[in-house]
């Protein structure tokens, strides 16, 4: 959906609009001189929404809040990928790794 | 499962909308699903909360929901998709995942090192390695200054290296830009150079000074005079007076090591009296002859059964 299509689903003024994608809490995707928004970007917006709204996080905690996230689920991403490769190895070689970790 | 939803947000029916909504904040912000994307759980706890929330903070439903004209479900939330449902599937990657809280997981030199830093806008530019060596140095080069090449273990151009004047032992010097690559045009490490200093076989550092010894004459011994002695930055010239003996110490003073603040320390040189090499003659007639020279003891003061 485009700029207006998103507000509208939102309930949300252009202008805040532009306030989070400013702050880069959202990064829609371009298309030609217009954003173009997504299942995932309307996911992040509720998140938004649930962070200023009703649990009165103000504009600089959404800011810590969504680094913070961002950091998180690229962190998720990366353990997931480095659980995947474990599991792919010999189980002698998975139980070895899994000790080492319970020692640290 | 809590049944009220005054028991669901923790609060009494006679709660006021500010009790009710400082309840839910607290919960939420523990139980939103998305600030905990690894528990399953939190959805469902987060979905009862808000359920409780959305009917106790309408004022109208919570009136019908305490007269029991509703039940606890009465308020029905619209089926939602979290955030967290999409953060990772590839494509939130290039925009929102961040990679840089977490590059220190990587920073070691084994085969993880690149695995953290990889993926999405926090793809950082991460300056190079920094490259370790050692070297071996003389002493004078260290005191003097040299220019040294140092050429690296994996082939690859020598390093020009500039000694400073009194670069000691143990010492670091740091080439800037000559270590590891940096990543996505970052700068590049620097070279680490840990500096020996090879022991001098005259001139022995002690803290700021130097001593050694310097072998002198008979005749210079007993009659005194000008010698050349050699320093760690040239020879100079000393007098040694009349009746020098072994042992004496001559103190050259600002001709030891240079001092980090500022200055230098001094050089101590020991006298040692050498006879020549080959025995005179003449020399021996005149001691034979020398009766006072024949009646002193050295040893007298040593103690003990002489």
């Amino acid at each position: 959906m485009n700029d207006s299509e998103f507000c509208e689903h939102l309930e949300i003024e252009v202008t805040v609009l532009h306030v989070w994608v400013e702050q880069r809490w959202l990064v829609p995707r371009r298309a030609g001189s217009g954003w173009i928004f997504e299942e995932d970007d309307i996911a992040r917006a509720r998140l938004i929404q649930d962070l200023t709204g009703p649990m009165g996080v103000n504009s600089d905690g959404v800011d810590v809040a969504m680094q913070l996230l961002d950091q998180i689920h690229g962190l998720r991403g990366r353990l997931h990928a480095l659980m995947t490769a474990i599991r792919s190895q010999d189980p002698d070689v998975q139980r070895l790794i899994l000790s080492r970790v319970d020692d640290e | 499962m809590p049944s009220s939803p005054y028991e669901t947000l923790g609060v009494s029916r006679d709660a006021t909308q500010k009790d009710i909504q400082s309840a839910y904040r607290k919960l939420a912000k523990k139980l939103h699903p998305d600030l905990n994307p690894g528990d399953k759980g939190a959805e469902e706890r987060f979905k009862a909360v808000s359920a409780a929330y959305a009917l106790l903070s309408d004022e109208e439903k919570r009136g019908k929901f305490d007269r029991g004209e509703i039940d606890e479900t009465g308020a029905e939330t619209a089926p939602r998709n979290f955030y967290r449902d999409y953060a990772g599937a590839g494509g939130t990657a290039g925009r929102y995942e961040s990679a840089h809280g977490f590059q220190d997981f990587g920073d070691k030199d084994d085969i993880f090192s690149s695995f953290f830093s990889r993926r999405g806008r926090g793809q950082q530019s991460m300056r190079g390695q920094d490259s370790h060596f050692s070297m071996e140095i003389d002493l004078l080069e260290a005191v003097n200054g040299a220019k040294k090449q140092i050429s690296l273990p994996g082939g690859g151009p020598a390093l020009d290296l500039t000694i400073p004047p009194g670069t000691r032992d143990g010492q670091t010097l740091r080439l800037r830009g000559k270590g590891e690559p940096g990543h996505n045009g970052a700068a590049a490490g620097d070279a680490l150079i840990d500096i020996r200093v090879r022991p001098h076989p005259l001139f022995q550092v002690d803290g700021e000074d130097v001593r050694y010894d310097i072998p002198i004459s008979l005749s210079e011994a007993v009659l005194g005079g000008k010698i050349r002695v050699p320093t760690m930055d040239g020879a100079v010239n000393v007098t040694i007076p009349p009746h020098s003996n072994t042992g004496k110490v001559l103190r050259l003073k600002g001709k030891g090591m240079r001092k980090p603040g500022g200055g230098h320390g001094d050089a101590y040189v020991t006298l040692k009296i050498t006879l020549a090499p080959h025995a005179d003659p003449s020399l021996a007639a005149f001691v034979e002859g020398w009766a006072a020279g024949k009646a002193e003891d050295p040893r007298k003061n040593l103690g003990g059964n002489a």
